[in-house]
């Protein structure tokens, strides 16, 4: 990082290589549309070298980098919003009716589940119907693990309101994959017991389709 | 993002209020002897909880492979725009020598557009209205676009100490001639 602020290019190009991929996920949750996802990478790490003199080294360089991509992903929606979203009132939750939250669950390792194609496009199609503002807070929760405050401070609104929008945001994408968890599939009961084999390397390396998983998530990625 | 509106206050009872405290403990935010007990006794409540752990892996995990399912070519290509941004060279000469560093392959072989070829000539087009060939490096600059009659001739040629390219152009204001010079002891990628 020192070597980067010296202005030393291939240090920056490290710093790429390390979390070019990470940022593009973030991207990618927010904005849901490849292209303008790697547009937002590449504007955020033009602009996280650019001053790179002002970062102090309070946090880490992903921390920063992830505050200009989110930023970035935001403005870019703002910029580009062609439908005004219709959003429930975002400082309430509601008291009546089902439960907010369902005590569902898939059975067996969701981590196999993730190999089921019908299971993330499930979970794509229920991140797209999620409105900006709660998609933004999920995905910066989920996929960053930002404290509640921290996501205050990064959208600019309070504590309360990230908290209602996580909790919208989840109970509608757990209302949406429900009937995924009560009625899955029998490829999807296979994947989730590990009954059905793992595609070979080769075949899920298979560079024409974008798609292809190439290894299963770990937490804690760097 | 701006809050544009006066923020309410949460609910404080009911069960979406219970579901709240369950979702700040799967986040980690909250946690006390009563909420302990609460998870001890009630299994739907340790379920809505794991319910929340689960559904966040299902969603870290999609946009992870998501995001390694895009092609490296994608992430070289990215980062040579990025780099092109990073290292822009300062002055006329700075901005002429990276442009042909990164299209000598291309300039050599005779294969650059004529397009291209007209966005150096955006550069480089001499203030002086004499039309005649000038040298680049002195002399005043008039930036400004220009319209090529003609696709360029490019040419190699050997010079002492080198080689050469020589590209030469006709536009509305003349004829204009760049000779990039490579001294022998340059190696090709440092």
């Amino acid at each position: 990082m020192l070597a980067a602020q010296r202005g030393d290019r291939d240090a920056f190009k490290t710093l790429f290589e390390r979390y070019h991929r990470r940022a593009y996920a973030l991207a990618f949750g927010v904005l849901r549309n490849p292209d303008d996802a790697l547009d937002v990478v590449q504007d955020a790490f033009i602009k996280a070298h650019k001053y790179l003199d002002r970062f102090e080294g309070n946090s880490s360089f992903y921390t920063w980098l992830y505050r200009i991509v989110m930023n970035l992903a935001i403005d870019h929606l703002r910029k580009h919003r062609r439908v005004k979203p219709v959003e429930l009132d975002e400082t309430r939750i509601d008291n009546d009716g089902d439960d907010p939250l369902l005590p569902r669950i898939l059975g067996g390792n969701p981590g196999r589940a993730l190999l089921d194609k019908q299971i993330r496009a499930r979970i794509d199609q229920a991140l797209d119907q999620l409105s900006e503002n709660h998609r933004a807070v999920l995905v910066m929760r989920e996929l960053e693990g930002l404290s509640y405050e921290d996501m205050a401070q990064a959208m600019s609104c309070s504590k309360g309101t990230i908290m209602s929008r996580l909790f919208h945001a989840r109970r509608n994408m757990q209302k949406r994959l429900l009937d995924l968890i009560d009625n899955p599939s029998a490829e999807l009961v296979e994947d989730l017991l590990g009954k059905r084999a793992e595609p070979e390397a080769d075949e899920a390396d298979v560079s024409a389709n974008d798609e292809a998983p190439k290894r299963l998530p770990a937490r804690g990625r760097s | 993002m701006s809050e544009k509106r006066k923020t309410a206050p949460l609910p404080t009872g009911g069960k979406a209020q219970a579901d709240l405290e369950l979702m700040e403990h799967a986040d980690g935010e909250h946690d006390d002897a009563e909420l302990t007990a609460r998870l001890e006794r009630d299994p739907d409540a340790r379920a809505k909880v794991a319910a929340v752990r689960q559904l966040g892996e299902l969603v870290r995990g999609h946009l992870e492979l998501s995001a390694d399912a895009v092609h490296d070519a994608k992430f070289a290509a990215m980062w040579r725009r990025i780099d092109d941004q990073i290292v822009a060279p300062t002055g006329l000469w700075g901005r002429v020598t990276a442009w042909l560093e990164r299209h000598r392959g291309h300039v050599v072989t005779g294969t650059v557009s004529a397009g291209v070829v007209a966005a150096l000539a955006l550069v480089l087009r001499p203030g002086a209205p004499d039309g005649g060939t000038r040298g680049i490096g002195y002399g005043a600059v008039d930036v400004r676009p220009v319209a090529m009659r003609a696709a360029p001739e490019i040419d190699s040629l050997d010079t002492p100490g080198g080689s050469s390219t020589v590209i030469n152009f006709d536009d509305e204001d003349g004829h204009t001639t760049v000779i990039w010079v490579t001294p022998a002891d340059t190696v090709e990628g440092i």
